[in-house]
């Protein structure tokens, strides 16, 4: 090898990225996001907010760093889930499209 | 895309509000009238029983059958009605007066209105049909969610396999310069994972260290966002390509004062604007590099020309040239402190720490469809890295430079000692303050009441002291202006 090592090699795993968060906002914005429309579906009985909700669970998800702890991640795509259900169980009626 | 996120959020709450409300109406309504035209339906039949009653019977019978059927039989049914309706009016009113006439003119009014409920009557049926068919947008959302899956898992796979192709051709060359290829930071000791570390379904991290004049370097593997769907649905309108992100951290000792950077002039413009170091020192805009024999893709900042003489040796040369497609940026810096900080005018008291660091962002060619044939062709660019960490290694500014570079640095932090003079001596006067309530404090909590005159004598003295100093300031400044 090359390199004739003058020091003892460091190792130091790097302190890698000092603001992950700062980086790339998705998924906690779609975390926000998904749990804002699953409590809209669920109180305004809206069957394509709560769609919209695990719609949103699922790209919060796709996006998650491996720091963040997956708790969260199953709370909010549980509740979507939960409104999804509620909603049907409520009006079992096909959604209407809104246009 | 903060901003817009949360105004889409704000939109569709008062939204939904407003639909909501419509539904409730629209429902309520729709029952009504099915009730009382349930009612009326009934009445028509009693009266024109002949007539009406096989339609109906169609119709209940043919329940299931689509909408488009009922309609048909209602209108023949509304059709009949007009035809028997005028021709009892007409044979009726010949008799009678005109004041018979407008009677009857009521009824084909009043028929033709009843006539009409039945229609909207159709379209309540079709919602309560149990075909499949009636739940399609249901069928459209699980079908898009299992769209998105099935792109989450080959976009995990395609990052996967991409990360192991790079990882798979670097190796030996990674492990020929350096001791220790790959660390988790989870080991006590030293030890090689020689493995990549996954960081995210698109970013994979490698520490490489254990070699002279470096501290260590990481690499980065910074791909799309293949697994997820927007994602990829975005760059089909805007292409954009992986990147891989090499950050060397030099040795104090290893490195001259310098700060130089070299990459497309975009990406220049961008960092100058971003990054701290390249702000405060680079002051010229980026400036082509053709003088050098560099394509016309890439331009040159640099903290003075000397540098620049310096890096832009034959070798370097070459390798700018054959590879500028992939060449994102390249930056040497020695005071490299990240991107700049946006802070509170309050808080900035010191200046933030720097690293001499060597930086290299790399394309991955095919924008894009990259296949792991195409890590084969980055190979050569990590053989730059490693030249330049010699050459930042041999480099050394002469004289001029090195007294350029510190009156550089030194004007610098004149300037951040000046934006933040206010700041400094509001924080040294209520320092200052907390020290004497401090002591005061301590001179009242003292029971014994001898002590007190004694502590309270030596802050006496202490003040008068002070302000002998002052004066003698004054004094000292009086005489040297006169």
């Amino acid at each position: 090898p090359l390199p004739p090592d003058g020091a003892v090699p460091r190792y130091k795993p790097p302190a890698t990225e000092t603001n992950p968060a700062l980086e790339d906002p998705t998924p906690d914005y779609m975390n926000l996001l998904g749990m804002v429309f699953s409590m809209c579906g669920l109180m305004l009985k809206l069957k394509w907010c709560a769609w919209i909700a695990v719609y949103c669970s699922f790209i919060s998800f796709a996006n998650s760093r491996s720091s963040e702890d997956t708790k969260q991640m199953m709370s909010s795509f549980m509740l979507s889930i939960s409104a999804v259900v509620m909603s049907y169980l409520q009006n079992p009626q096909p959604m209407s499209p809104p246009w | 895309m903060k901003n817009l996120y949360i105004f889409i959020a704000v939109l569709f709450i008062p939204w939904s509000f407003s639909v909501a409300k419509y539904d409730e109406f629209e429902d309520g309504d729709d029952i009504m009238e099915y009730d009382d035209n349930d009612f009326a339906e009934f009445e028509d039949v009693s009266e024109d029983a002949v007539t009406e009653s096989p339609q109906r019977i169609i119709t209940t019978e043919d329940d299931e059958e689509e909408a488009t059927v009922e309609l048909e039989g209602q209108d023949e049914n509304q059709e009949d009605f007009d035809d028997a309706d005028a021709q009892e009016g007409d044979t009726e009113s010949e008799p009678y007066d005109d004041e018979e006439f407008e009677g009857y003119e009521e009824k084909p009014d009043a028929s033709p209105s009843k006539n009409k409920d039945p229609i909207t009557i159709v379209n309540v049926p079709a919602h309560l049909q149990n075909s499949w068919e009636s739940y399609y947008m249901e069928i459209l959302m699980v079908t898009g969610l299992l769209a998105y899956i099935m792109n989450y898992i080959i976009g995990k796979n395609k990052n996967n396999r991409l990360a192991h192709a790079w990882f798979n051709t670097h190796r030996e060359l990674l492990e020929s310069n350096f001791a220790l290829v790959g660390d988790d930071g989870t080991n006590k000791e030293a030890t090689s994972t020689g493995k990549l570390n996954q960081e995210n379904e698109h970013i994979y991290n490698l520490w490489c260290s254990g070699r002279v004049c470096c501290e260590g370097m990481l690499i980065q593997l910074k791909f799309l966002k293949r697994q997820d769907l927007l994602n990829v649905l975005a760059r089909m309108m805007r292409p954009a390509s992986d990147q891989v992100q090499i950050k060397v951290t030099m040795n104090d000792e290893d490195m001259d004062t310098y700060v130089f950077a070299v990459g497309t002039r975009k990406a220049l413009v961008r960092l100058q604007k971003e990054m701290q170091d390249l702000s405060e020192f680079c002051s010229d805009k980026p400036k082509s590099g053709a003088k050098y024999g560099l394509p016309d893709s890439l331009a040159i900042l640099s903290e003075m020309g000397e540098v620049t003489e310096g890096m832009m040796d034959a070798k370097m040369i070459h390798f700018l040239t054959h590879y500028a497609d992939k060449i994102e940026s390249v930056q040497f810096s020695d005071q490299f402190s990240g991107p700049k900080l946006m802070q509170e005018e309050g808080q900035l008291t010191k200046l933030p720490e720097t690293k001499k660091t060597l930086l290299f962002t790399f394309n991955v060619p095919g924008s894009g469809n990259t296949s792991p044939k195409d890590m084969e062709s980055l190979l050569p660019l990590m053989s730059m890295v490693i030249y330049s960490i010699d050459k930042a290694k041999k480099f050394r500014l002469n004289r001029e430079g090195k007294q350029k570079a510190d009156k550089n640095r030194a004007r610098v932090e004149e300037n951040f000692l000046k934006l933040t003079h206010v700041q400094r001596q509001e924080a040294a006067q209520s320092r200052r303050e907390e020290k004497k309530r401090a002591e005061k404090e301590r001179i009242m909590n003292e029971e014994d009441p001898e002590k007190q005159r004694r502590l309270e004598e030596a802050a006496l003295r202490r003040e008068q002291k002070k302000l002998e100093k002052k004066q003698m300031k004054m004094k000292q400044i009086k005489v040297k202006a006169m």
